[in-house]
């Protein structure tokens, strides 16, 4: 159903967080201060590659108003961090890989002086030279970035004989691909307050998305036990995948912790640009046969990811990439090698989509060329392909069987959309069908190219995503939750997952409602507090709706059981004949809406009887029964189609409309899952037009909104339309999947195919550059010279 | 510490201020750190977000490129200052109803833009509409949301005359 506010009105819920958000007054992270707080601020590295000969700080520290200045020396456990293995010092020491390392901290009485501070470290430096291209990075004679060399990781994905099979193929498509370094621009630059506490504990407010991982990290960094740091997570202003890795925290708990005063810090966006993770960029080479009727033969890919100077999930990212390297199509012959690649370049990690944007642009690019060359329709050349719901997942494994892909791509035939493909009228051009055209334009007048001019060109193109959740197998996947029956009589929910801006809380509040009947009055929730919270994993992957999801499937039968177990001994009734709903424990059957007891009085009772109601579970993300590392079970389904606007002159693109159709399940908060893939698709146009975070020798070029380009209002489609699919097969136990990353995933090759459409130019190199588009003057051809 | 005798009178939010501060500081920082009014945010600090943005005098002004000085005896109105008392302003409430926000970061400058819009140009096109906000990032909502609020808030756009957007 298309998503809105009138087609899911019993849903559509005021956000709980909302009120406080729309009138400033919701505390971030960043906005706390503390009673004697010091500024804290980290110096980075001059150079992207170099031997540090010598840090001197004591000119810094001799400044008035400086508390404290920190180096390597200072750091009492591991000076290492990284998410799935740590490598990356908190402070360099002997070398600098890149230019966001890290050198040392300052906290001072106030930021101009610790940023003063700061510029009076003498570091003295040995230039070595730049390894910025991931292809040098593999030569023989490249210096060595880490003792291993070069090489993160490789992977290898193969079915069939790929290279024999080309042979038998009637056509061939082999191309190129090269996608951007995405940078996340959350609008909350990172930072955080961290306060030393009286009893020696340490408290770390600090945007994160998985606040136990923090915690961890943090230990061992401090030399500390994990219980003796409480870090306090939500909300946050934003993250993307961005915040998942440690940023400010190291420094901010060191300093805190050795001065024994509250340290207050956050990244100016230059700061935050420099030191940030970002999307990989990756090289992608696709080799792709069929058959004269257009089956799917062999399918070759070799991907290329700059992981930059430390790991992060590099590995994870390449894995996933691997895997959706395929799309969803059933292809015999597949042969799919992977490589990440450490350079001097800015560190890219974990960022929405996680992978799978770069080759699912490269695969469906692929398509829409096979397509053309087979003479074919490209909607029925991925039909003929597409895999059906018995066929086993992208890595030959067993996967939870849904008819999601049948239905999205199924829907594209029927939006309007799509029907204006190839009847769209190209100013200044003779169309075949220019009298369906002229009739459309009659229907439509948006449909009509402004003023006709031969270099405005209208284009119609689609893409098609299948997209793991999850983290897939070999990365710890664990879950839980804790709900109880608080002494005020509320029913409290509470999880690890972080509020970042997805709507968890009205998707928890939803749920919760929709679990015990209750109302959003009874309701409690806890998240983002490690001192409150039981671990559930992080807030990634579109894993939380999923895992919040189950975990109420587990806890509800025994918490209602205790429910009710309790109120049939205070209401003299058989717990069968009692329900629970508004305010407390109904009477099944009884229509007066009031409750036989409240949740008041039952926690009043529990109490009493010093028997609180709670109910705890754990559990593991469902994996797929094969042990393929970076197998998915789970899969959600997308299509997407664009019309977009060229403009031959100024070599500029312009989205006009975008319809997304999703099949994941339930729509459990149909304004958040509407916001999530109109917010993702946005952010794909970026990343299909605009964003570049460039990089000249491992320095960046750009760093803040002026030269980094993210859409505004005004580059925005004037329409999304996003319609979910929820139906799920009879017994399917996974219930709802997220949708954090899948809107984001399809739009960049739907977006080139309608170029391609609008003015027969293929792009191979995101984001497209206006130059790509005006260098191709093809389309002078057949312009009557205009004098 | 850097001493300084520039005191900034100014009103804030409808009450008298002075605060002493270096004349060319910032009004952005001087909202978040010295009044701890930190409902403005700020994200890039050059003009180009538009998460710091007031109302100076009734017009909407990124605070991260005023200074001090350029306040002197004006009206500043921050995020705190635009509901009347616990009463959402129109555009606030729109702005719930129509899943204009997210993580909220950027909302507080939103809100300040559309509530002059709002004051200035209740039924703006489009075109207007968009050229009015684009000064305001939102890296969450691809401002769909917000322009649902738009038309909600009674910004309905006029569409006589104009080519549909
Ligand atoms: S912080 Fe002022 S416009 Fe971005
Ligand atoms: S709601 Fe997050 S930036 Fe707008």
């Amino acid at each position: 159903m298309l998503l809105g506010r009138d087609t899911y009105a019993k849903k559509w819920i005021i956000r709980p967080d909302g009120e406080e958000k729309v009138t400033g007054k919701l505390r971030y992270l960043t906005d706390l201060t503390a009673p004697g707080m010091l500024h804290g601020k980290v110096l980075r590295s001059r150079y992207p590659h170099a031997w540090i000969l010598s840090i001197d700080t004591s000119k810094a520290i001799m400044t008035p108003g400086v508390r404290i200045v920190v180096t390597a020396e200072d750091v009492p456990g591991m000076n290492l961090f990284g998410i799935a293995f740590p490598h990356q010092p908190v402070f360099c020491h002997d070398r600098v890989r890149y230019i966001g390392d890290a050198l040392a901290a300052v906290a001072a009485d106030t930021e101009e002086i610790a940023e003063y501070a700061l510029s009076l470290i003498e570091v003295v430096y040995e230039p070595l030279p730049v390894v910025d291209d991931p292809e040098t990075a593999l030569e023989a004679g490249a210096i060595k970035l880490h003792p291993d060399g070069n090489l993160l990781h490789r992977t290898s994905l193969k079915h069939g004989e790929a290279e024999t099979a080309f042979e038998g193929c009637a056509h061939i498509v082999e191309e190129t691909y090269f996608t951007p370094r995405q940078m996340h621009t959350y609008m909350e630059t990172e930072g955080g307050l961290f306060v030393p506490e009286d009893d020696g504990r340490l408290t770390v407010y600090s945007p994160t998305q998985h606040g136990y991982k923090d915690r961890m990290q943090l230990s061992r960094i401090l030399g500390m036990a994990e219980e003796q740091i409480r870090v306090v997570s939500s909300p946050i202003g934003g993250s993307f995948g961005g915040k998942d890795e440690l940023n400010v925290q190291p420094f901010g708990a060191l300093m805190a912790l050795k001065t024994g005063s509250p340290i207050k810090m956050h990244n100016s966006r230059r700061e935050s640009v420099i030191s940030g993770i970002k999307r990989h960029p990756m090289r992608i080479k696709m080799k792709t046969g069929a058959d004269h009727e257009g089956r799917l033969i062999a399918h070759q890919v070799s991907i290329l990811a700059d992981t930059g100077a430390y790991a992060t999930l590099g590995c994870e990212v390449l894995n996933f990439a691997t895997e959706h390297a395929i799309g969803p199509y059933n292809i015999p012959n597949v042969d799919v090698q992977g490589t990440s690649v450490y350079t001097n370049n800015g560190v890219s990690g974990e960022f929405r989509g996680f992978g799978g944007n770069q080759v699912i642009f490269s695969v469906e690019s692929q398509i829409e060329r096979l397509a053309e060359k087979l003479g074919m329709d490209s909607w029925e050349l991925r039909k003929l392909n597409l895999r059906a719901p018995v066929d086993p997942g992208p890595m030959g494994q067993q996967i939870v069987q849904t008819e999601g892909a049948n239905q999205v791509w199924s829907k594209v035939k029927e939006s309007p959309l799509w029907a204006k493909r190839g009847k769209l009228k190209r100013g200044g051009e003779s169309e075949e069908q220019q009298d369906q055209a002229e009739r459309l334009q009659a229907e439509e007048r948006d449909d009509k190219c402004e003023d006709q001019v031969p270099w405005i060109r209208r284009g119609v193109g689609a893409a098609m995503v299948m997209h793991g959740a999850g983290l897939g197998l070999g990365i710890p996947d664990h879950s839980g939750g804790r709900i109880e029956l608080t002494p005020e009589g509320k029913i409290q929910a509470s999880f690890g997952f972080e509020e970042f801006g997805q709507g968890l809380y009205a998707a928890l509040t939803l749920m919760l409602q929709d679990f015990f009947g209750c109302t959003a009055e009874d309701i409690r929730i806890v998240i983002g507090d490690t001192d409150r919270v039981p671990s559930s994993g992080s807030s990634t992957a579109s894993r939380a709706t999923t895992m919040m999801w189950r975990a109420l499937q587990q806890l509800k039968p025994p918490f209602v059981q205790a429910l009710l177990q309790q109120a049939s001994a205070l209401a003299g009734l058989a717990a069968e004949e009692l329900a629970t709903g508004a305010g407390g424990i109904h009477r099944k059957g009884d229509e007066s809406g009031m409750p036989v007891v409240t949740y008041a009085e039952l926690a009043e009772a529990a109490d009493a009887a010093a028997k609180p109601i709670i109910a705890h579970t754990e559990f593991d993300y469902p994996t797929t029964p094969e042990g393929l590392v970076g197998a998915h079970y789970l899969y959600s389904y997308a299509s997407v189609i664009v019309e977009v606007e060229v403009n031959m002159l100024t070599g500029r693109v312009k989205v006009l409309q975008t319809d997304h159709v999703i099949a994941a399940g339930p729509v459990i908060n149909p304004m958040g899952f509407l916001g999530q893939i109109e917010g993702g698709s946005v952010m794909a146009l970026g990343y299909t037009l605009t964003e570049d975070a460039v990089m000249k020798e491992s320095n960046y070029v750009r760093h803040n909104l002026d030269t980094y380009l993210v859409p505004t209002f005004k580059d925005s489609p004037h329409t999304i339309r996003v319609e979910a699919i929820e139906d799920l097969p009879e017994g399917d136990t996974f219930g709802p999947r997220g949708v954090g990353e899948i809107g984001s995933v399809g739009l960049a090759p739907a977006i080139t195919a309608a170029v391609r459409q609008a003015t027969g130019i293929w792009v191979n190199r995101l984001p497209i550059s206006p130059e790509s588009i005006v260098q191709s003057i093809d389309w002078l051809e057949g312009v009557e010279a205009i004098d | 510490m850097i001493n300084t005798t520039y005191v900034l009178e100014c009103s804030i939010n409808g009450k008298a201020v002075a605060v002493s501060v270096p004349a060319s500081k910032r009004m952005s920082d001087i909202l978040r750190d010295d009044l701890l009014l930190t409902g403005t945010k700020v994200s890039c600090e050059i003009g180009r977000c538009g998460a710091c943005m007031i109302l100076l005098d009734g017009k909407p002004v990124n605070s991260c490129l005023l200074m001090a000085y350029q306040a002197a005896g004006k009206e500043v109105t921050t995020i705190e200052g635009i509901s009347a008392g616990e009463e959402l302003h129109p555009v606030q409430q729109a702005m719930l109803e129509e899943g204009g926000l997210q993580c909220g970061y950027c909302t507080a400058g939103m809100v300040v833009t559309l509530t002059a819009l709002w004051e200035t140009n209740p039924t703006p096109t489009r075109a207007e509409a968009e050229e009015a906000l684009c000064g305001n990032i939102c890296r969450c909502t691809g401002y769909e949301g917000i322009f649902r609020a738009v038309e909600k808030c009674g910004l309905s756009m006029k569409r006589e005359g104009q080519k549909p957007l």
